[in-house]
Order: C-alpha cells, then structure tokens, then sequence
C-alpha cells in the first residue's frame, strides 16, 4: 500500500501565516494557568491503593499532567484512566499492559511506579534508561544487590529518584531533623526506629504457596508478567488483591515496610545517607514473631536500634534520637516529644499526612531544576541495604558484621549469599 | 481525637492481619517449614527425587541458593531446562561456589535454547566465569535477539571489574 503524505502547498502555508494568531490564555499561563511548556507529563506503572494516593498527590499540582497508565491488571488500567481523565476534562489517558510501550512514550517526563517491590528496582533503572525520572514507592528493592544497582544506575544515567519515603518531607520529622542539625540533642549516640508491628507485618516472610486457582485471561491479569523477575508459582488471586506482602518471592521482608521509613529517617538524620551500619544483631523473643529487635552500629560508634515494641504515642513510624544533651521522639501522630530540658520544642507541628504532597513538590521541583530530591536514588539505596542486611541478621539468628564499601558481609557466606536473587529468565538488570 | 482514630486503625489493621493469617493457614497446602530445616545432603535428596514434586523441588533448590556445594550441583543442574524449575535451580547455582556450578552452566548453553538459555546466561554473567566468554562471543550471532541481548550483557558484566 503507497504512503499519503500531506503536503502543505506554498500557497496554504502563506495563508495560514497570513490568519490572524489566537492563542488561549491557558497556553500563555495567564489566569493561573500553568504553561504546555512548564507542564510535566505524568505516567505510572502498576498504580494500585497506595500508589493512588501518590497520584492523588501528583493531581493537586497544576504542573502536572497524567498522560498514561501502565499495569498488568485491566481493572487498574480502567479505573485510573477514568479518574485522570476526569481530572483533567478529557479523555487523553492511554492505557498500556507492557512497560515498553510506555517506556517509547518521548513526551512523558516521569513515571509514578508503585507496582509492588517485586519489580521496583527493574522498572526504576528501565524508565531511567528510557530518559525519564522516577517517583517510586518503597520498599525500592528486594536484595542489597538490587539496591546496588538503583544508585549506580542513577547516578550514571543522570536522572532524577525519588523514593516513596515521604517523612523526609514531614513537617514534624523536619522539625526534629532540625533540631538534631542545631546542635540541640548534643552529641548524637543512639537513633532508634519502630520497624513496624510484627503481628501485621511479620519480620520473617513465608516461602509457602498459596493453592492454584484457574489462571484469568491474560488480558485481565497478566500473570507472567505480574511475577517478573520473582519465581514462578501457581496462580492465586489473593496475591494480585494485594495480598502479596509477607511472602519472600514478592516481599524484601518486614523490616522493610517501616524500615524503609524510619531507618531512613535515621540515616538523614544522622548524616550516614552514603553509608550504612557495619555491625547489625538481632534480638528476637523465642519462639514468638514479636517483640524482636535488631541493634546496628555505625563504623563511628553511632547506635541504630531497629524495635518493633516499646514505643509512646507518637503514631505509626516512629523515631527516636538521642544524643548527650537530650532527646527528640515524633512519628505520624505529627506531636513532637522531648527530654524535660527541650521542652519548649514540645507540641504538634504540621498535620503528617501532608508529607506526601511536600514529597510530591519536592520531586517535581527537581523534575524541573534537574537538583536531586531528598530521598535520592543513593540514599534509598543505603537505607534499603540497611534494612536488608538487618532483615538477613534476623533470618540467620546471628550478628553480622558488614562491609558498607563492598556492600560485604565479613566472614559469613551465607550471609553473603542472601545479598542477591537470581530473576526469572529473561529478566535482568543489565 | 487522633490518637483514638490511630488506635481504631492499628486494631482494626491487626484484626485484619490475624484474619488473613487464619486464612492462609487453612489455604495453604504447600509448606516449606520442614524443607528449610534440611540438611544439604537431603536437600541434594529431594532436588533428584523423582518422586518429589514441583513445590519441594522448588523450596529445595531456593535453599541450596545458601547452604548448597558442590554436591548439589548435578541434581540441580538437571532441573535447568524443566521449564517450571529453571529458574529455581539458577537461584541455586547462581551463588553455589566454586567451579563446579560455572561448568554445570557453561554446559548448559550447548543444550537449551529460548527463554531457558537467556536465564542461564543471565546466570553465567552474574557470576562473571570467564571461561564463558568464548560459548557468549557464540551467543551475540544468535538469530533470537533477546539471546543476543543477553550474552551482550553477560560479556559486558564478565570484562567489567
């Protein structure tokens, strides 16, 4: 079949130049509207509940237009099609199954990804290497490896990261943060961070299956593709209804759903964001999921207490620093508590829930500045090699010392062992 | 008023986990406790038991991923072109060490084709043997580009420091 080509003839070129020009105010950002040209084309790769609440964010930014959404579940595909239309007042949204077609999208800037940690890391580095940055949920890796490889990645490729650890950008969080840079704690020695509770999120994932249900059509849940690079088993539907958190093959691990919060918070706070603890030993209660706890140790004697119990009212995702001149304690309950000799730095500061929206911004922000957000690829990384290294302590029963140069642990081989995940042919990270 | 709300939703979270707990105990027919406590020589066992089934060959080879030798290599390496277990026995040989999983590897390039082959020379390049570099300089002339992709990959991966 021959190819038509419109050409446009001289003479209808010449009157189109010659038409009177109109151009809306909206494309001239008058009226408060923002400019086509300082707009950021939004997509997303797996937007399940939280990653609705990350887009619901992204939405209250004018700047911010959603073009497309990826994910292996029609259901999803629908259901956020419908709602970024309707936000927007047309019906633009396109809808893919396969991250390539997305990825060969040349006018989206960044991709929203929160599809679960089974395919964080994998599909961070691909946008990234597609030439757009990245806002991803957390847990951001499933292996120490995998975290490995986010920074490099990153860091060559020259995009902006941001992990979905939205505290950095807390009101109340930075207010302690502050506090800790001003000197008011004194000498830093111990950062404590609740890990979550083990009844809900046990610290030990199971390597058990689930019994096989009939495997749905392919157009409504891709399966195959809905387990990546994890390992194959039969199909459940309890998996791809969110249930899939507590098993090994999908989930980096307990101690990665607060950790990956609150050991963060820990590790900005006490200024290790390119770094990690080089010593980490469990202390878990026999026979029970919890208590338990893992003491770490910074290689400057620094103290990180990674507990799941013992903690006040401070809400969920609690820190505690301590230093020689007093301590600061806050979590999502958003109140600030301290040692009686700070107790002027006592009382609630901003409503917690708006860290998402100030997480949001600050991406965007750097979207547009190309600066490096708060929770860059580097720092989730080490944060997340933390929290895999304590997770790997925990399920060996013994204290590990760790190499946080060679990402090594000393003398352990089993250790050593666990730092990496074969994937599932034909997936890889290279 | 906070604080109450915060503590309706950390019941109601925790009553909701001990119900999914419940649920998965009675809906699970497939566990893996007793298979973790193993010993390698039984995992070795179980890997070339042709009785044993897909879930506890499985489980078996995930485990021999860290406490797995040079024992375990051939009941292992046999698993590498069945389909549903290819990939569980790379999860093994992938951190097997010594040089007895390379060559079960590098022997494997000869002998599988497709998705198989790619997840091998994945495999090969993880672990960075360098005396694949011959068999993958093979593999870049291959007619199936996400083979050629691959053993591009894994040469890259090898020659690197």
């Amino acid at each position: 079949m021959a190819l038509t080509v419109n050409l446009h003839s001289r003479r209808k070129i010449l009157k189109t130049a010659a038409a009177p020009l109109f151009v809306s105010a909206a494309t001239l950002g008058l009226n408060g509207a923002t400019p086509p040209s300082d707009r950021i084309n939004l997509a997303g790769l797996g937007i399940g509940g939280r990653g609705e609440r990350d887009l619901n964010a992204f939405l209250s930014n004018p700047d911010v237009q959603f073009r497309a959404i990826c994910d292996v579940r029609n259901e999803r595909r629908e259901e956020i099609k419908a709602k970024a239309d309707k936000h927007h007042g047309n019906n633009d949204c396109a809808m893919y199954s396969d991250q390539y077609e997305l990825w060969a999208r040349k006018d989206i800037d960044a991709v929203l990804i929160a599809t679960g940690d089974r395919w964080h890391t994998l599909l961070s580095i691909g946008t990234a290497r597609s030439g757009k940055d990245v806002y991803c949920e957390k847990p951001c890796s499933m292996t120490i490896q995998e975290s490995r490889m986010l920074a490099d990645s990153f860091q060559r490729l020259g995009r902006v990261y941001q992990a979905g650890t939205q505290r950095r950008n807390g009101a109340n969080f930075d207010y302690a943060y502050r506090m800790l840079q001003e000197g008011k704690l004194g000498k830093v020695h111990t950062l404590h961070a609740n890990v979550g509770p083990g009844d809900r999120w046990p610290p030990r994932t199971s390597h058990d299956w689930l019994p096989e249900e009939p495997l749905p059509p392919k157009q409504l849940v891709d399966w195959d593709r809905w387990l990546g690079p994890c390992p194959w088993r039969p199909y459940n539907s309890r998996y791809v209804k969110r249930y899939w958190r507590g098993y090994y093959d999908f989930h980096g691990g307990g101690i990665l759903e607060w950790g990956s919060h609150t050991v963060d918070l820990c590790q900005w706070a006490g200024g290790f964001d390119e770094t990690a603890p080089v010593e980490y030993e469990p202390v878990e209660e026999p026979g029970l999921v919890t208590p338990y706890a893992i003491h770490c140790r910074y290689a400057d004697g620094t103290k990180l207490i990674m507990r799941d119990t013992g903690w006040g009212d401070s809400g969920a995702c609690a820190t505690r620093w301590e230093g020689d001149e007093g301590w600061v304690e806050t979590g999502d309950g958003g109140n600030i508590d301290t040692s009686d000799n700070l107790a002027a730095d006592r009382g609630p500061v901003e409503d917690s829930r708006k860290a998402t929206r100030n997480h949001v911004r600050d991406f965007l922000d750097c979207v547009k500045s190309r600066n490096q957000p708060r929770a860059n690829a580097l720092s989730a990384a080490q944060t997340h090699v933390a929290c895999h290294a304590a997770y790997i302590a925990f399920q060996l029963g013994r204290p590990l010392r760790f190499d946080p140069a060679r990402d090594e642990f000393i003398g352990d081989e089993e250790a050593n062992r666990m730092r990496s995940r074969a994937m599932r042919e034909p997936w890889r990270l290279v | 008023m906070a604080r109450v709300t915060m503590l309706a939703l950390l019941a109601a979270s925790l009553c909701f986990a001990q119900g999914q707990k419940d649920l998965d105990e009675a809906n699970t027919p497939h566990r893996s406790a007793a298979i973790w406590k193993m010993s390698t020589g039984e995992l070795n066992t179980v890997v070339a038991d042709p009785e044993a089934g897909d879930f506890e060959k499985a489980k078996a080879c995930q485990r021999l991923g860290v406490v797995g030798d040079a024992s375990s290599v051939p009941g292992v390496a046999a698993l590498l072109s069945n389909r549903t277990l290819s990939h569980y026995a790379r999860t093994a040989l992938e951190t097997i060490p010594g040089p007895a999983a390379d060559t079960a590897l590098r022997e494997a390039l000869a002998r599988l084709d497709g998705d198989l082959l790619v997840g091998v020379v994945n495999s090969i390049g993880r672990r960075k043997d360098p005396l694949a570099l011959d068999a993958l300089a093979k593999l870049r002339r291959s007619d199936d580009a996400e083979i050629r992709s691959a053993a591009e990959a894994a040469i890259g991966r090898i020659r690197s420091p």
